[in-house]
């Protein structure tokens, strides 16, 4: 099945950010859309990043450039959503 | 307990656990970055294995783990005549169980039957390594040349011999004999059976799932049982 609206893709990075960072279901539920992430979350490193962006196109059925990938996008929480519904398929 | 296995380029660590008899499995762990990840909850398997009379036996790769062989002399044709080695070491009659990419140095050893936990060929296992350098920002040559010296790829070194061998590596061979596909739910590729769990292989701090191992040692004790034991 394919996340076919928002908040089966917000839904989705939630869960991402959960099982790659290790965040309890309190921590995950509290994220925010202007939750800040790259540089503000401790256990979001560089290499917790490359999981959180693979695991996303395991799971969203997309596929992410690397150099889509800037401070832009893992910004927020709200950011990283927009930037996975913005390239899953419709 | 610490065996250990001959292999035609040396001997490495092996652990053991379980009891003497058969059933026994082999395990191939996760190449690189993932081993670290999943040690915890491979040893937490082994022992839920033993507590349903399967024993099992965890080999050091050349190279990686313990190994005393510098990690830029790792070669994938090697890890795959190391893990042959091991099987057979082993016993007679071996059921291999390996974990992510681990099912990519399977292929050599001569076991009774193949069940894997959400697999991926060499050449995935080394893009999630260049994409985890890339977001370090690890520099990358473009086109790494024959003679090039080894590459830092995510605190790895790895040599051209391997880094080629990886690239050409691009999909999972098909082996002769039983096979069994375990995945994650949220893993959109075939399987077997879907499983409900977070990935461990990606946790940023090593992690572990002692319901999970119960539940995949149920499932590959079943396994084998079906494959006669």
């Amino acid at each position: 099945m394919l996340p076919d609206d928002n908040s089966t893709i917000e839904t989705t990075v939630r869960a991402v950010l959960r099982d790659v960072l290790g965040l309890s279901e309190a921590r995950a539920a509290a994220l925010r859309d202007d939750t800040l992430l790259f540089g503000a979350m401790p256990e979001l490193d560089s290499m917790a990043v490359a999981g959180v962006l693979t695991e996303l196109e395991e799971r969203l059925g997309i596929l992410i450039e690397d150099d889509e990938v800037d401070g832009e996008m893992l910004e927020t929480f709200g950011a990283l959503v927009r930037f996975a519904a913005a390239k899953a398929p419709r | 307990m610490i065996d250990h296995y001959d292999w035609r380029g040396g001997r490495e660590a092996m652990l053991r656990f379980g009891p003497d008899t058969s059933p026994v499995v082999v395990i191939a762990m996760p190449l690189f970055e993932e081993a670290s990840r999943t040690r915890a909850f491979v040893v937490t398997l082994c022992r839920a294995l033993a507590a349903r009379g399967v024993a099992s036996a965890l080999p050091d790769l050349p190279g990686q783990g313990e190994s005393v062989l510098p990690t830029e002399h790792a070669r994938l044709d090697d890890w795959r005549a190391a893990f042959a080695a091991a099987a057979a070491n082993v016993g007679k009659r071996v059921h291999g169980v390996t974990l992510r990419s681990g099912a990519a140095i399977d292929g050599e050893a001569g076991l009774a039957s193949r069940w894997r936990l959400s697999p991926l060929p060499g050449a995935a296992a080394l893009a999630e390594l260049q994409r985890a350098a890339s977001a370090g920002g690890t520099a990358i040559p473009v086109k790494p040349g024959a003679e090039s010296p080894p590459l830092l790829l995510a605190g790895n070194r790895i040599a051209m011999p391997l880094f080629n061998a990886l690239t050409s590596d691009g999909a999972l061979a098909v082996p002769d004999g039983p096979l069994r596909t375990v995945r994650l739910v949220s893993d959109p590729q075939p399987a077997d059976r879907k499983v409900d769990a977070a990935p461990l292989w990606r946790r940023a701090e090593p992690g572990n799932d002692p319901a999970l191992a119960a539940l995949l040692a149920d499932d590959i004790a079943a396994w084998i049982a079906q494959c006669g034991g």
